[in-house]
């Protein structure tokens, strides 16, 4: 009986911890990291590296350069390693407390502060000239002026319209909050709305609802004021007009590209990195790009990844192939195949002709402000993002919504 | 030679077979558990999770987390999604299973070919629920408008108290097939005799139901029931594809809601915290289980 009594007891417990595994246990294929153990066939000392790019043009690109780098000299062997960008931050959380993690990692800008914070980054000051970068960029993994990482390329957000669309309802390119809502409704019909926005709610939707945050004067801190209202206010109307669907709190930035090239949606907020796949796939749909439209001020909100080098890990190889990668010819072949803008001004400015798509993007950059930096940004998103999806469902009125993240954020930085 | 007699007693060899089992699970199961425990009871976050003190604040994040409107509402959504779909997955798949017993062609093969949902990646499941309940796209809206059983279209997914019942939905469609299978797989140890001799006593089809199959299968009716609510406890997978834990965190199970605050947030003791409640729960079922297993042997 006893025996019994413990067997099921053991079986309780195997299946309940399949859920604690993700929390404790190093899962194998984590085993990469590492780093300065020699490699086998040449004798060059292995440099691993993480990212997260899902788009295929995007690792064939990175494979290119890290090849190319590779036959370029013999005394590191660059190895590359996907990791999808849902996993990304935890797989990097259980590999620093593991001790498992590779040389550089190449991660989303607003989570750069948290791990500097954890202690798991490099001190790069001096080691690389970025005085000629964004600002913003390098703001994103600066710490107490001390440099943690180096800007990989930017991306920001601004308004993708469907010009046959605009063309026939008659209307012009709008540029402000009311323009934009005017030209909405009336490119409004049928299947069709006027506007998309990525809502989910996370960072991705975060990053797409803080330009018309910062676009009334409100910051991501200081947000149950009339600016912060106004901007709740914006967005609950967009969705209660019937212009903007209640569908985007599910929407990804690629599902909303998706719906723009299908013809279901007639202006998007999106970013430059959707033009490959939107050439290839709907190439003959007409688009253009303009900025955001503004309420006070024009304003965007800055993406991209930077490259961070781990402490412990191969420090002088991922130098050595960092100083290769941030060159001006790897940026640029880099870039062009990620539909990225550099970050460094010079490169872009000369990048793109002034009738390409990627143009406007390049202006929209000059308005382009990080998220954070700050250790606790995550726990400020979440805020955020909670406050707008709550006035888009009209689950809380855009005061109380206000009222509730400022209370959040201000527990959080104190 | 006496010692080593002693040693390989037929009770002593019993032990030596449980030991690698054991030494795993002590290992693979005790250990994440144990360290979930300790973290759980400590401060963890982005700030001293590789270097730096880790303070213990014995049962500060439990309370916090009583205080916290989410995890309430995620230990709510968990109960009450874990009951729902027990309770029409287990009542679908009995009547199913019924059914299927009775002896009419191919109702063999038929049952099989009922398997297929339970056999399906959840990801992918649910990414066609997600699809089904679309507001202006979806299968669903389009069906109940045709019938003219609804004017506008219902927002499934966007709105608080149906995304869960979306969910309910999913999970009952995968579910019924495991429930299915165990009860027929129940009904065909019960003697064909029992039922003869019932009627030729003259009971109907209801009183052999009632006095025959439902006492024969109540062993296997437990098991089913433990072990659906076991695994329905722990849904993970499906709530992160179809909602996310939205909209506005309506949908957020005990899984989803650790995850979050330690993968997301970096709140990592508090994340762990949420995760032992849901082990301590699913503990006392399993003690409950034990129990009634035991008292029946005896």
């Amino acid at each position: 009986m006893k025996k019994k009594r413990m067997l099921a007891l053991l079986v309780t417990l195997v299946m309940a911890v399949g859920l604690l595994v993700g929390c404790g246990a190093p899962k194998e294929e984590q085993d990469v990291g590492g780093g300065d153990t020699p490699d086998e066939s040449g004798g060059a000392e292995a440099v691993t590296i993480w990212y997260y790019w899902e788009t295929e043009g995007h690792q064939v690109a990175l494979d290119k350069v890290i090849k190319d780098y590779n036959a370029s000299q013999d005394k590191y062997e660059v190895t590359a390693k996907y990791v999808p960008f849902a996993d990304f931050k935890k797989q990097l959380s259980i590999g620093a407390s593991a001790d498992e993690l590779p040389d550089v990692a190449i991660l989303d800008s607003p989570d750069h502060a948290a791990y500097v914070e954890m202690g798991i980054f490099e001190d790069l000051t001096g080691k690389f000239d970025v005085s000629n970068y964004y600002e913003g960029t390098v703001n994103s993994c600066t710490v107490d002026g001390k440099l943690y990482g180096v800007p990989f390329g930017a991306n920001c957000l601004a308004l993708y319209y469907n010009e046959d669309m605009l063309k026939a309802a008659e209307c012009e390119v709008p540029s402000t909050w009311d323009e934009l809502k005017t030209v909405a409704k009336a490119l409004t019909k049928d299947n069709v709305t006027g506007l998309a926005l990525c809502s989910v709610q996370n960072e991705e939707g975060t990053f797409n609802f803080t330009p018309w945050l910062w676009s009334t004067g409100a910051t991501s801190y200081d947000i149950d004021n009339e600016n912060g209202i106004r901007a709740l206010t914006f967005i609950q109307d967009l969705v209660n007009e019937g212009v903007m669907s209640k569908e985007c709190i599910n929407w990804t930035q690629g599902d909303v590209m998706n719906q723009f090239i299908s013809g279901n949606v007639a202006m998007m907020e999106n970013g430059p990195w959707q033009i490959p796949t939107m050439q290839a796939e709907a190439p003959e749909l007409n688009w253009k790009v303009t900025l955001l439209p503004k309420d006070s001020e024009y304003a965007s909100v800055l993406g991209g990844e930077n490259y961070a080098v781990i402490k412990g890990g191969n420090v002088e190889g991922a130098l050595d192939f960092l100083t290769y990668s941030t060159s001006e010819a790897q940026v640029k072949y880099l870039m062009d195949k990620f539909g990225y803008i550099s970050a460094d001004k010079t490169i872009a400015e000369g990048q793109f002709e002034a009738d390409s798509p990627y143009q406007p993007f390049v202006e929209e950059l000059n308005y382009a402000m990080p998220r954070g930096p700050l250790a606790d940004w995550p726990s400020v998103s979440d805020a955020i993002s909670l406050a707008f999806n709550k006035v888009i469902t009209g689950n809380a009125t855009p005061e109380e919504a206000a009222a509730e993240a400022q209370a959040t954020i201000d527990g959080i930085i104190k | 030679m006496v010692k080593r007699k002693k040693i390989f007693r037929y009770d002593n060899v019993g032990i030596l077979f449980v030991l690698p089992a054991f030494l795993y699970m002590l290992v693979f199961v005790g250990y994440p558990i144990a360290r979930n425990i300790i973290l759980s009871f400590q401060d963890v976050d982005a700030g001293n999770l590789v270097r730096g003190a880790k303070n213990f604040v014995l049962f500060e994040n439990y309370i916090g987390l009583f205080q916290d409107g989410v995890f309430r509402t995620s230990l709510l959504n968990t109960l009450c999604y874990t009951v729902l779909c027990l309770f029409f997955q287990f009542v679908i798949g009995f009547a199913l299973a019924l059914f299927f017993n009775q002896r009419f062609s191919f109702a063999k093969p038929i049952r099989g070919l009922l398997l297929i949902p339970w056999m399906i990646p959840i990801t992918v499941t649910a990414l066609m629920f997600r699809l089904l309940f679309a507001t202006d796209i979806g299968v669903l809206n389009y069906i109940l408008r045709s019938l003219h059983l609804i004017q506008e279209n219902v927002e499934w997914l966007t709105t608080p108290g149906t995304a869960l019942f979306a969910l309910v939905f999913a999970n009952v469609w995968i579910g019924i097939p495991f429930n299915m299978i165990l009860i027929s797989t129940g009904l065909t140890t019960i003697p064909k005799e029992l039922y003869e001799s019932a009627s030729m006593d003259g009971a109907n089809k209801a009183k052999t139901f009632w006095h025959i199959t439902l006492p024969l299968l109540r062993p296997t009716i437990e098991s089913v029931l433990i072990l659906g609510f076991i695994y329905t406890f722990k849904v993970y997978d499906l709530v992160y594809v179809m909602t996310g834990g939205g909209p506005v965190n309506s949908t957020h199970m005990l899984s989803t809601y650790s995850y979050k605050l330690s993968f997301e947030m970096f709140k990592y003791s508090k994340g762990s915290a949420v995760a032992n409640v849901l082990l301590v729960i699913l503990l006392i079922v399993g003690v409950f289980y034990i129990r009634v297993t035991t008292k029946e042997e005896e």
